[in-house]
């Protein structure tokens, strides 16, 4: 069972809260981080917002945004999972704060999948990247499957039998305790 | 495993930095694309054009092209027989 905050790869992850609002918006509002990312406005009381009905959703367990620090506390970056239907969840908001642990986009994946697989019981991701992500898209086809694609995006899916040949891979060059 | 195609495929990890900015010494962390985003697309390109598994200290131990090439090249099974 995994506690929050969770320590884990040399990572704390809690739950977003609304006093988060800014370095989200410093992130989501990057110009180089945030051109894959649906756009967000500069604005701190919408995003506060934002934040406070996100907790009314993640309170009824249909939502989970993740904030992660390093072991001085600074915030590093971000992670969400969201949209649940049946066994199937969508995993995104993935943004990771420049000057990060080098390997932090792997282990806030690590971490945001083995908690929706194992700790709320999902049996498939579904989600999209931009084609014009590449860097992000070649990574996931090492593992998801491909359901389909428009001119913007592909759209990926990954079951449970992937999610375990993706965390066996991964903590192979991330060790669990990093 | 061809010095030159492994400069290539590693430059194009970088979206923004010409392929003809990149030689074996280049120190690849220094430029301002290096993030956690391309330390995972590189594992997945070495990965996927050479089938060997980059590790997390292989990178945090490199800092030039060419570190990284010695270490693939030293992982490819039939360069090690």
């Amino acid at each position: 069972m995994i506690t929050l905050p969770a320590h884990q790869y040399g990572l704390i992850f809690r739950l977003v809260e609304e006093r988060d609002a800014e370095f989200i918006l410093s992130l989501r509002t990057d110009p180089k981080l945030a051109r894959h990312l649906s756009a967000t406005e500069n604005d701190l009381p919408k995003q506060q917002a934002w934040i406070r009905t996100y907790k009314q959703r993640e309170a009824l367990g249909q939502e989970y945004y993740f904030l992660f620090e390093n072991e001085d506390h600074e915030p590093q970056g971000l992670v969400r999972l969201y949209d649940f239907d049946g066994k199937t969840y969508t995993s995104g908001s993935w943004l990771i704060k420049p000057g990060a642990d080098e390997f932090a986009a792997i282990k806030a994946d690590l971490f945001s999948a083995s908690f929706a697989m194992n700790e709320l019981g999902f049996e498939r991701c579904v989600f999209d990247v931009r084609k014009a992500n590449k860097k992000v898209l070649r990574f996931h086809l090492m593992f998801a499957s491909v359901t389909g694609e428009d001119e913007l995006n592909v759209y990926l899916a990954l079951d449970r039998a992937a999610y375990e040949r993706k965390f066996k891979y991964l903590t192979s060059i991330i060790k669990p305790q990093e | 495993m061809n010095v030159e195609q492994f400069i290539r495929r590693f430059a194009e990890q970088f979206d923004e930095t010409p392929t003809h900015d990149f030689t074996v010494d280049t120190r690849f962390k220094e430029n301002d694309e290096w993030s956690s985003m391309t330390a995972l697309s590189l594992i997945a390109m070495v990965d996927e054009s050479y089938s060997v598994r980059l590790t997390g200290d292989d990178i945090r131990q490199s800092s030039t092209i060419k570190d990284i090439y010695d270490i693939v090249s030293a992982k490819i099974p039939n360069q090690q027989a």
